[in-house]
C-alpha cells in the first residue's frame, strides 16, 4: 500500500473532522486528515466554546448532553486539557414577552432531557450575584460550562498523531474522483491521496465539497460575532444568556469575559468573516452589560467573526451520502462544538460498521436535484 | 452620521499634508487622531496648558503644520480614538463625548509607526522605556526617563534620545549601539542628501564626546536586573554584525533608567483589518501594505501614506502625504489629468529625495536575525500575557506554524496590546524556528484598534430601546 | 501645580502633563502587575499602544500615558486582582 493510500480520508480538520479521524484511527483504520489550513483554525478554534443546553436546539439536547460530558472528561480520552470547565447556566428574562419565551423554551428543552427549571430572581441572584437585579425570571441549568476553544487544535493534534492519523495541514483539495478502489482526492500542487472511504467535514464549505461528488445541498453561512474583554475581577461564575438566545456570556479563569450570542457580521465562505458591523458590536455589549452590569468596568479587546454552517431545516447533516459507497458527511450541527466529540464518534462508529448509540441525521433529506441549484 | 469625501486617520506629517492638499483641491476632508493636537509622534505638540519641569520649545516644523491646519477648512477630530474602519467606508471612533462614526468615499490610513524592542531578560521592568517613548517623555512631557539613563538599541533615535537627555539636564551612562561605526559611515551618501541633518549629527556626536558619554558600537543589552530600590544593573556585551552575542568582554552599568529600541515598524491596523495585501520589506520595518504609485492599497478607495506604508521617516511622510492627497483628489475627480501631472512631478521628486534619507535610517533600524535567535528561552516575548520564548518553542514543537495558530495555542498576542508590541519579533522568532515570514504571516487584523472602555462604548440605554435581532431557533 | 491621587497617595502634577509623566516624576514607576508572573510594569511605549501603564482613573481603565491629569482625579493601579 502506498504512502498516500488510506482506509479512510477525512477532509476538513475542524473539531468534527478531527474527532471522526481520531476514532477511525483508534478503531484500526489507516486514516488521513486533510485541511487547506492548520488544524482547528476556523470555527472550531474561534467559537465561544459554550457547553450550554439553554441555546441547544431542543431535538439535539440528548447529543449535546453527551458531548458536554465528553468535553469535561477530555483529559481521559483525548489526553489533553482544552480548558473544559463545568459551570451552571442561566437564561434570563427582562420583559414579560421574554418571560413567556423563557418558560416555553425551558419546557421544550426539559422535555428532551435538559435539567432546566425556572427560578425566581432571588434564587438566581443567590447563585449568581452578578446578574442584573431587574430580571423578571431566569431558567437555571446545573449542566453548563465552557471549553477554551482556541486550545482545541493543540489538544486534538497531539491525540491524532498518537493515534497514527496522517495529518496533511496546508493542503487544499480541489476535487474528488471516484475510482474502483474508492476515492481519489486531488490536492492543489501535491500528489493525489487515495482512500476507500471518504468523510467530508468542511463546515461552511460543505456545499462546495459535496458538489465535487455531484451532491447538491444548500448550506447557509452564519457570520457570528464574538467579543472578548480584557481580564477583570471575578464578576460571574455561571454561563449567562437571555431568553431569545442572543447572548452568551462567560468569564474564564484568566478573568477575560467572552461575549457572544450570534450577532452577525459580514463575510462569506470564500473570504471568511471579514467585517464586523459596528452597531452590532455596540448592541451586543449593551445587552451583555445589561445582564451583568459589572462588565461596564472592563474594556473590549477584540471582536472577531466565526463562520457557522446551517442546513435548510437547521438540523445536522451527519451520515452516509446517498448513491455513493462509503462516502459520508458531517456538519451543520447546531451548537456543533458542544456536541462534536459525541456526534463525531457516532459517525465513526457507523463507518466502523457498528450501530451508533443514537441516530444520525440522514443527509438524503437535504439533497436537491442539480437543476434546482441557483 | 456626518460624511465627507475623504477621512484621514492619523494627524502626523503624512495625514496633515494629505488633508491640506486634498482640501486645497476641493475635497471635503475629515482628519482624526487620538492625540489632542496634530503633529504625530515626531512633531508632537506639548500639552496646551503645560508648564512642566523642563522648558522646551515645540519643533518649528510641527508648529507650522498645526498653524496651516487650523487655517484650513479640514474638519478636525482630535482626542478621537479610531477603533474601526468598515469598507465603503465608515470610520468609528470613541471621542470625548462617546462613540461617533463618519462616512466617506475614500480613507487614507496615515497611522505612522510603532516601536520594536527585541526582548532580553528583564526588559519588562518599569525602569525600561522604549526609545520612541523616551522622545515623547522628553519632547512632550518634559520629563527625563531617569537621572542616569542607559540608551541602547539601534538607529537614529539613539542619538536623538541621548542628546535630548543631556539638553534636559540628565546624564547618559552610555550609548549601546547594535551597529558599527562603519555602518553609520556607509550611509554618508544618503545623509549628504540632507546636509542640515548631517551637520546636526556631527554636532551631536561632538556634544556627546564633550559630555564623556561612551558609545559602545556593536554591543547590545544582555540583561537587566533590579539592584536596590531605585536602580537596575544593565549587563552589556559585544555582538556580531547579525546581532548574535559574542563571548566577551561583558560590561556592567548601574542606572535608574534604560531607553531601548530596535527600530520602527509600520502600524498596519487598518490595512490588516480590511484585508489589503501586504508584503514583507525587511529594510522598511517589515510588513507593510502593497501600494501602487498613487498610494492606493489593494482595497479600492483605501490609501496609505507615511510610515504606515513602510518606514521612511517624517520628512518623507510629509512629501508622501501631500502627493497622496493630490492622488486621492485626482481619483475622486476634482483634479484634471493635465493639472495632476503638472502638480505631481515636483512632488514625486521631493518624495524620492526625502525617502533616500529615510530609507538609509530605516536600514540602520532593521531587525537583526542573530539577535532574535539569541533570545534566551526564559525571556518573556509577549508582555501582556507573560509568554516566554520557551513556551513558544513548545507550541512550535506541537505543530504551530503560523503566528495565528501560535497565538491560539499560547495566548501570545491575546492581551491588551493585541500583539502590536510583540508581533514583529515573535514573527521573527517563528522564522528562526523554521519557515519564512510569508509562511508565518501576520496576526489577523481585528477591531477595536485600541481597548475600548465598555461603559463608554455602550453608553446609557434603556433595555426597551435596545435593538435586538430576531430570536435564535428553538 | 495641581494634585491628584494614586492608590490613595496625593501626587503633585503640572497642569497638562499626563498621569504617567506625573507618576514617573514622583518616583512611581510600577503602575500595575502582570497577570501571570505578577511582575511590576510601568509606562513603556508612551503612545497608548502597549497598555502596560493601564490605570483606573475615576472608574475608567485607560493607559496613563494618554491621560491628562486633572485636579482631584482618583487613580489606582490597573492590576486585576
Amino acid at each position: 500500500m502506498s504512502e498516500l493510500t488510506f482506509d479512510s480520508a477525512v477532509i476538513g480538520a475542524g473539531v468534527m473532522g478531527a474527532n471522526v479521524a481520531l476514532w477511525l484511527a483508534r478503531g484500526g483504520m489507516r486514516t488521513t486528515l486533510i485541511d487547506r489550513g492548520e488544524i482547528c483554525r476556523e470555527a472550531s478554534g474561534v467559537n465561544a466554546g459554550t457547553l450550554t443546553l439553554h441555546m441547544t436546539r431542543a431535538a439535539l439536547i440528548p447529543y449535546a448532553m453527551k458531548g458536554r460530558a465528553l468535553w469535561l472528561s477530555s483529559q481521559a480520552w483525548l489526553g489533553a486539557d482544552v480548558g473544559a470547565r463545568s459551570a451552571s447556566g442561566f437564561s434570563l428574562a427582562f420583559t414579560e414577552a421574554e418571560e413567556e419565551m423563557l418558560v416555553k423554551r425551558a419546557e421544550a428543552r426539559s422535555a428532551m432531557g435538559a435539567p432546566i427549571r425556572i427560578v425566581t430572581p432571588a434564587e438566581a441572584r443567590a447563585i449568581e450575584p452578578g446578574i442584573n437585579p431587574t430580571i423578571r425570571a431566569a431558567a437555571f441549568c446545573a449542566l453548563d460550562g465552557h471549553v477554551t476553544a482556541y486550545l482545541t487544535g493543540r489538544g486534538y493534534r497531539a491525540a491524532l498523531l498518537q493515534a497514527g492519523v496522517a495529518l496533511h495541514e496546508g493542503h487544499g483539495v480541489e476535487g474528488i474522483g471516484v475510482s474502483d478502489a474508492g476515492y481519489v482526492i486531488r490536492r492543489c500542487g501535491a500528489a493525489p491521496i487515495h482512500a476507500r472511504r471518504i468523510v467530508l467535514a468542511g463546515g461552511v464549505w460543505l456545499e462546495t465539497m459535496l458538489a465535487w461528488l455531484g451532491q447538491h445541498v444548500s448550506v447557509r453561512c452564519l457570520i457570528n460575532q464574538l467579543i472578548v474583554t480584557e481580564r477583570m475581577r471575578p464578576v460571574m461564575r455561571s454561563v449567562v444568556g437571555i431568553a431569545n438566545g442572543l447572548l452568551s456570556l462567560k468569564q474564564f479563569e484568566n478573568g477575560t469575559v467572552l461575549i457572544g450570542g450570534g450577532w452577525q457580521g459580514k463575510g462569506d465562505p470564500i473570504r471568511g468573516g471579514i467585517e464586523p458591523i459596528p452597531d452590532n458590536l455596540i448592541g451586543n455589549i449593551q445587552l451583555a452589560r445589561h445582564a451583568i452590569p459589572a462588565l461596564g468596568e472592563t474594556r473590549v479587546l477584540r471582536i472577531w467573526l466565526g463562520l457557522e454552517s446551517e442546513t435548510e431545516d437547521a438540523m445536522p447533516m451527519v451520515g452516509p451520502l446517498p448513491g455513493l459507497t462509503e462516502a459520508y458527511v458531517i456538519g451543520c450541527v447546531h451548537s456543533g462544538y458542544t456536541s462534536a466529540p459525541y456526534i463525531g464518534r457516532l459517525l465513526a462508529e457507523r463507518i466502523l460498521g457498528r450501530e451508533p448509540e443514537q441516530p444520525l441525521f440522514d443527509p438524503a433529506r437535504l439533497m436537491k436535484p442539480r437543476q434546482e441549484q441557483a | 452620521m456626518s460624511a465627507a469625501d475623504l477621512i484621514i486617520v492619523g494627524g502626523g506629517p503624512a495625514g496633515v499634508e494629505a488633508a491640506l492638499e486634498a482640501e486645497a483641491h476641493g475635497l471635503s476632508v475629515i482628519l482624526m487622531d487620538e492625540a489632542p493636537q496634530a503633529g504625530g509622534q515626531v512633531y508632537r505638540a506639548p500639552p496646551r496648558a503645560f508648564s512642566g519641569a523642563i522648558q522646551r520649545q515645540a519643533d518649528p516644523i510641527g508648529v507650522r503644520l498645526r498653524d496651516r491646519l487650523s487655517a484650513s477648512r479640514v474638519q478636525q477630530f482630535f482626542d478621537h480614538t479610531v477603533w474601526s474602519v468598515s469598507p465603503g467606508f465608515r470610520v468609528d471612533a470613541l471621542g470625548p463625548k462617546g462613540p461617533v462614526s463618519y462616512e466617506a468615499r475614500a480613507v487614507l490610513a496615515a497611522s505612522g509607526a510603532q516601536e520594536r524592542v527585541v526582548p532580553f531578560p528583564g526588559w519588562t521592568r518599569p525602569e525600561i522605556v522604549g526609545l520612541a517613548g523616551a522622545t515623547i517623555m522628553l519632547k512632550s512631557q518634559g520629563i527625563l526617563p531617569g537621572r542616569l539613563t542607559l540608551v541602547a538599541g539601534q538607529g537614529p533615535l539613539l542619538l536623538i534620545v541621548a542628546i535630548g537627555i543631556l539638553k534636559a539636564g540628565g546624564r547618559v551612562a552610555a550609548i549601546v549601539d547594535l551597529a558599527s561605526r562603519a555602518e553609520w559611515l556607509a550611509d554618508w551618501p544618503a545623509l549628504a542628501s540632507r546636509p542640515d541633518l548631517a551637520v546636526r549629527g556631527l554636532a551631536w556626536r561632538a556634544k556627546l564626546a564633550r559630555a564623556g558619554v561612551p558609545i559602545l558600537y556593536r554591543h547590545a543589552i544582555r540583561q537587566v536586573e533590579k539592584v536596590g530600590a531605585r536602580r537596575v544593573s544593565v549587563t552589556v556585551g559585544p555582538v556580531a554584525a547579525n546581532g548574535m552575542p559574542l563571548a566577551a568582554p561583558l560590561r556592567g552599568f548601574e542606572v535608574d533608567a534604560v531607553a531601548v529600541g530596535n527600530g520602527l515598524t509600520a502600524s498596519t491596523d487598518i490595512t490588516r483589518l480590511l484585508r489589503a495585501e501586504h508584503h514583507f520589506e525587511p529594510l522598511r520595518g517589515g510588513w507593510a501594505p502593497k501600494l501602487d504609485a498613487y498610494y492606493r492599497s489593494s482595497v479600492s478607495g483605501l490609501y496609505v501614506a507615511g510610515d504606515g506604508a513602510g518606514i521612511a521617516g517624517a520628512a518623507a511622510a510629509a512629501c508622501d502625504g501631500r502627493l497622496a492627497g493630490l492622488c486621492i483628489a485626482h481619483d475622486l475627480g476634482t483634479v484634471a489629468e493635465a493639472e495632476f501631472r503638472r502638480a505631481a512631478a515636483p512632488l514625486r521628486r521631493d518624495a524620492a529625495r526625502a525617502r533616500r534619507f529615510g530609507t538609509a535610517m530605516a536600514k540602520l533600524m532593521a531587525l537583526r536575525q542573530g539577535q532574535v535567535q539569541a533570545i534566551p528561552p526564559e525571556t518573556v516575548l509577549c508582555r501582556c500575557e507573560d509568554i516566554t520564548r520557551a513556551e513558544l518553542t513548545r507550541a512550535v514543537g506541537d505543530g504551530a506554524r503560523s503566528l495565528n495558530q501560535l497565538k491560539a495555542w499560547t495566548r501570545c498576542g491575546m492581551g491588551p496590546c493585541q500583539g502590536r508590541i510583540c508581533g514583529d519579533v515573535v514573527g521573527a522568532v517563528l522564522v528562526v524556528e523554521g519557515g519564512t515570514r510569508e509562511d508565518v504571516g501576520q496576526f489577523t487584523g481585528r477591531t477595536p484598534f485600541r481597548p475600548l472602555p465598555l461603559d463608554q462604548l455602550a453608553g446609557d440605554l434603556a433595555y426597551a430601546d435596545l435593538k435586538l435581532p430576531p430570536p435564535a431557533p428553538l | 501645580m495641581i494634585r491628584f491621587f494614586f492608590d490613595g497617595r496625593p501626587i503633585e502634577a503640572y497642569p497638562g502633563e499626563s498621569v504617567a509623566a506625573a507618576l514617573r516624576a514622583a518616583g512611581i514607576l510600577a503602575l500595575r502587575r502582570s497577570p501571570r508572573e505578577g511582575s511590576p510594569r510601568g509606562s513603556f511605549c508612551w503612545m497608548g499602544l502597549c497598555q502596560e501603564c493601564t490605570v483606573v482613573a475615576d472608574g475608567v481603565r485607560r493607559p496613563a500615558c494618554r491621560l491628562e491629569v486633572a485636579g482631584g482625579m482618583v487613580v489606582s493601579s490597573g492590576a486585576v486582582p
